[in-house]
This record gives C-alpha cells, sequence and structure tokens, in this order.
C-alpha cells in the first residue's frame, strides 16, 4: 500500500483569484438579484397592515439595485481577466474553428454529451463546449446590465445614466425590456441546473477536481 | 373695454378666474409664478398664429378632450375660439365651405400657423381608408402639415400610430413624424391627450417662440419627463408593500397600489397624477383603476393584457405569459439533465473499480 499514492503527477494553478472571486461573487448574485428580481415582478410577500414592517417593496428594490450595480463589477472584473488571466482564463482558449485539432477536441466533448463517446480528450482549463455555454451566459449577463440600468434609470430621464442606457428603448419599448430582464432570469436559471451537473459529471469522470479547483484554483495534472 | 375682455365676459369668465388659470398653466410648463402676467399677455395678444386642427383615423377622443368641459373652460377658450380656423368636429361651416376656410388658411398663414393633428395616417391602398373631400389624409397632411410653422400630433394615434396601428395593422396606420420626417413635430400622446398640455405647449410657442424642450420619443418635457409612478398618490403602498390583490378586496377598499392588477404607472411617462382629468377631478388611478399606458409608443400592442404586468409571447398562444415560458425553460433543463443523469450513472457503472484498478496495475 502506497501511502503517498495520487492520481495527481503535479497541481496546476488553473483558476486565479480574479476568476474566483467573481465567480462567487457572480454566484451570490445571481441567487440574491433573482429572488429580489421576482419579488419586484411579483411581490408575493405582502404587507398586511400599517404596523408590520412598511417599506418591503422599497428595501427589496434598493438591494437588487445595490446587489446589481456590485454584479455590474463582478461581470467587468471577468472581462477584464479574459485579457489580462493566465491561458485558462483568457480569450485565447476559446476554441479556434480553423484548427483541426480544436475541432476535434470540441466534437470530442459534444460527442460525450450525447452519448457518443466515452473519453473526449482531457482538457485542464474548461471544456470547449461549456465555454461555448459561458460565451452565451456572459452576453446574457451583459444584457442583464444594460436592460436593468436602463429600467433603474427611467427614473430620472435626465440623468447620466439614462444618457448611457437609454439608447435600448430607441430600439426596444420598456414594456419589452423588462420582458426580457424577467425571462433572462430563467434562462440563467436553465444554466445553472446545467452548469452544476456538469461539474458534478465531469469531476466525477475526469478524476481532475473540477468542483474544488474553483475553490482553490488548483487542478491535478493528470498522469496520462 | 378690450376686445380680448370682451370675450372673457360673452364667455362668462372673469378677469381673475383668466388670471388665475394662466399661473396654473405657467405651473404646468414649470416657468416661475413671476411669469404668469408674461403667459396672460401671450394669450391676449392678437397676433397669435391660427390653428388648424386635421382629423384622420381616430375616435374624435381628442376633440372630446378639448370640449369635454360642463362650462366653457379658459383652455376650451383659447384653442377654440381664439385660435383654431378649422376644426371639422366643432366648426359651423361645412362642405366646401369648411375646405375653402382651411385653403384660405393655409394661403394667408403660410408657416405661420400651428397643424394640430389628431388620429393615425393610413398609407396602405393609396391611403383610400381615409379620405375627406376627396383627398386622402396623406394628401392633407403633407398639404397642410407641410406648410405649418410646426405640427402638434395630440393623441397616441396621431404620435405613435395608436389603436389603428395595433397588429395587425390593416390600413397601414402610420404616426405624423414618419410622414413629415424633416418637419417640427411635437408628440402629446396620451389616449386621449390631455388639453392642459395642448394649451400648455401651445401657449409655450405663443411666449417663447419655440416649441417646449422634448424628450427623444418628440414629447414635451414638462408634460411628459416624469413617470407616472413616481408621482403616484398611492406610491407609498407600493414601497411599503401594500398591493391590491383582486378587485374589490380589502386592500382595493383601502386605496393600495395597483402594481399587481397590471398598473402601467412604472413603464408610463406622463402628468396625469398632477395635472389630472376634468378640470383636475381625477384620474384612473384615483379612481381605482391601474394605469393603462396610454401615452407609450407601442400603446396598445406593448401594454396589453392590461392586468397583467408583461406582455404576453407571440406564438406561443394568448395565455403565454412570461413566467409560463420561463418556468418551462426551467423544467426542460432539469428536464433534460436529469436524463442525462440517470444515463451516465448506467453508462459509467463499475467506473470506479475499473479506475482503481488502474492505479494499483501502475504500482
Amino acid at each position: 500500500m502506497a501511502d503517498n499514492k495520487c492520481a495527481a503527477r503535479r497541481y496546476v494553478y488553473v483558476w486565479e483569484g480574479p476568476v474566483r472571486i467573481s465567480h462567487w461573487l457572480n454566484f451570490f448574485c445571481i441567487i440574491f438579484l433573482s429572488i429580489t428580481g421576482v419579488y419586484i415582478h411579483y411581490p408575493f410577500v405582502t404587507a398586511c397592515s400599517l404596523s408590520n414592517a412598511p417599506y418591503i417593496m422599497g428595501i427589496v428594490r434598493y438591494s437588487h439595485y445595490l446587489v446589481g450595480v456590485i454584479f455590474a463589477f463582478s461581470v467587468l472584473l471577468r472581462l477584464f481577466w479574459l485579457f489580462m488571466g493566465n491561458y485558462y482564463s483568457s480569450w485565447k482558449s476559446f476554441s479556434n474553428p480553423f484548427k483541426k485539432e480544436d475541432r476535434k477536441i470540441f466534437w470530442g466533448y459534444f460527442k460525450y454529451y450525447i452519448f457518443l463517446e466515452r473519453n473526449p480528450p482531457h482538457v485542464l482549463g474548461h471544456n470547449p463546449v461549456a465555454l461555448v455555454a459561458y460565451i452565451v451566459l456572459f452576453n446574457l449577463f451583459i444584457l442583464q446590465i444594460i436592460t436593468g440600468f436602463a429600467l433603474w434609470s427611467q427614473a430620472d430621464p435626465n440623468s447620466t445614466m439614462y444618457a448611457i442606457t437609454g439608447w435600448i428603448f430607441n430600439f426596444v419599448s420598456n414594456q419589452w425590456v423588462r420582458f426580457y430582464h424577467y425571462i433572462f432570469m430563467f434562462l440563467v436559471a436553465g444554466f445553472v441546473i446545467n452548469h452544476i451537473y456538469s461539474a458534478v459529471i465531469f469531476d466525477f469522470k475526469s478524476q481532475s477536481g473540477e468542483i474544488s479547483s474553483i475553490f482553490s484554483g488548483w487542478k491535478p495534472e493528470r498522469r496520462r | 373695454m378690450s376686445k380680448f375682455q370682451n370675450i372673457l365676459d360673452s364667455y362668462g369668465v372673469s378677469r381673475r378666474d383668466f388670471l388665475k388659470y394662466c399661473t396654473a398653466l405657467g405651473a404646468t410648463l414649470s416657468l416661475s409664478p413671476a411669469l404668469a402676467p408674461k403667459v396672460a399677455e401671450a394669450i391676449e395678444k392678437d397676433d397669435r398664429p391660427p390653428v388648424i386642427w386635421l382629423e384622420f383615423q381616430d375616435c374624435a377622443g381628442d376633440s372630446e378632450s378639448l370640449l369635454r368641459s360642463n362650462r366653457p373652460t379658459v383652455a376650451e377658450l383659447v384653442l377654440d375660439y381664439l385660435s383654431i380656423d378649422y376644426h371639422e368636429t366643432i366648426m359651423a361651416a361645412a362642405g366646401h365651405q369648411a375646405e375653402e376656410a382651411q385653403r384660405a388658411t393655409v394661403e394667408k398663414y403660410k408657416g405661420k400657423y400651428i397643424c394640430v393633428v389628431e388620429g393615425s395616417i393610413p398609407v396602405n391602398d393609396d391611403g383610400v381608408y381615409c379620405t375627406i373631400g376627396g383627398k386622402s389624409a396623406v394628401q392633407i397632411l403633407n398639404e397642410v402639415g407641410g406648410n405649418a410653422a410646426f405640427v402638434i400630433a395630440v393623441g397616441t394615434c396621431a404620435t405613435y400610430g395608436g389603436l389603428p396601428a395595433a397588429y395587425p395593422n390593416p390600413t397601414g396606420a402610420k404616426r405624423v413624424k414618419e410622414l413629415l420626417p424633416n418637419k417640427t413635430v411635437i408628440n402629446l400622446p396620451g389616449c386621449p391627450m390631455n388639453v392642459d398640455n395642448l394649451t400648455g405647449t401651445i401657449v409655450h410657442y405663443l411666449l417663447f417662440g419655440a416649441p417646449p424642450v422634448m424628450d427623444k420619443f418628440l414629447r414635451p418635457k414638462f408634460a411628459y419627463g416624469k413617470r407616472i409612478h413616481d408621482n403616484c398618490e398611492r406610491r407609498g403602498h407600493f414601497d411599503a408593500g401594500q398591493f391590491v390583490n383582486a378587485w374589490g378586496d380589502e386592500a382595493h377598499r383601502q386605496g393600495w397600489c395597483l402594481y399587481k392588477m397590471g398598473c402601467k404607472g412604472p413603464e408610463t411617462f406622463h402628468n396625469c397624477p398632477t395635472v389630472r382629468w376634468n378640470e383636475g377631478t381625477s384620474w384612473p388611478v384615483q379612481s381605482g383603476h391601474g394605469c393603462v399606458g396610454c401615452s407609450e409608443p407601442g400603446f396598445w400592442d406593448t401594454m396589453t393584457p392590461i392586468y397583467n404586468r408583461l406582455p404576453n409571447i407571440p406564438g406561443f398562444g394568448v395565455e403565454a405569459t412570461a413566467t409560463k415560458i420561463g418556468a418551462a425553460v426551467v423544467g426542460i433543463s432539469a428536464v433534460v439533465f436529469g436524463t442525462h443523469g440517470i444515463v451516465s450513472l448506467i453508462r459509467n457503472k463499475g467506473m470506479v473499480k475499473k479506475v482503481e484498478h488502474e492505479f494499483e496495475d501502475e504500482e
């Protein structure tokens, strides 16, 4: 019995600090924004009388805005790190459709998802199919942030915020901006289900610490 | 006694009432009270530009709004008696006589008169869906609107197409600005528009010789610069989380917020809560019904269903609310990945042993 037996040959620092901070900020912000956002759409808790804790909606809206600002900075941090970070967090790790090797890995993973492939090639960073989902997700985030700030800015159409974000109402009426801001939340919720499931299954399948890596940053380089 | 004083007397309006009105109008325009005498002067002057009122595809609701009062108000006096040279509904002349009056004004005051347009303009099939005196609405608008100093589009039909332009828009109804893209067009949306805002806009022009400051939808900011929601008298109940859940429930009787009943106040820019209707008597939310968002671009299509918060999704049936579609998205992903998980469990059977053996073999 080897007491120092380990599946890993060595450890690689894959997810740097800003990536993990932004990931967990997003995590908490998405949960908070979803709950408060659903409340703003449909106030499921209503004050029964004047005496018990009035100003519920005021507090919920205030915190939705505050967390929305934090979320926007978190997304900005991650986008900044897309250009400043290491290979694994950089845009350079995106699959290049013109490279044969990249195409091969992408289709390998795609086939794995639809049960046509048992052992796709191992990659240390994002798997290329998941990466496509993340790119879509971050576009959703950006749309959520723009629509969110635009709706907020309607409180004062003379404000700087309205000048920056109000252009969206030239293209989409404010009812539909609200609609998209609401429906995107469900798309993000669908992604969360996918994301947690995929993280678990790849953690199990690849024995490479998918889940612990988003806490610690380290991933083992596999022997084979 | 001046000519203007005679008119006031014949309408039974005292000088004091007239000045009170001028002060109120100044307040509507966000002017200093010190400017009230100037407002009065501007209205009294003899060289006011005449107004031609065109009516196209609509319900005459804006004319009703103008004439709604049970006694002649100063607003009606200023607009109807003093300024309006042509208005099919209220003018005494008819037929060729009326058309002649319009033509004469256009010729005499070319580039100086104010053109008020009520109703949308149908353009499909050469505009046959609305013709007056043998001319299509498009032709009339180009002739009369094109030669005006500026055009005021009143009511949601003229400003954004309104009900005639709602899906499927069989007549190809368009708003005024689409047909007169190079003309100064002031939009006074609303279904109907509030006549105080029309008087305010005209008086602003008389006073300063320029249209009021407008937002990007060409609405004067004095009237459409703030959301109904932000000036609503029930706003306190909104912030406190006190909502009406059903018509006639205890909360409704208490006068709580109509947000959950689909009130579109948070989406609508208008001065209804401050100016109100019927000589400042009341307005929809005060009388217990939510705002329907009648003065926003895209009304009717984007603001329906009136009693829901968000529009229904086209192509998914009548009752497809955003929540239902969203829940379906989440449900489908849960089912897809749940199924995937079960299949993976079966496929990965024996994998643990296999991997452990591989490491032992390496030893």
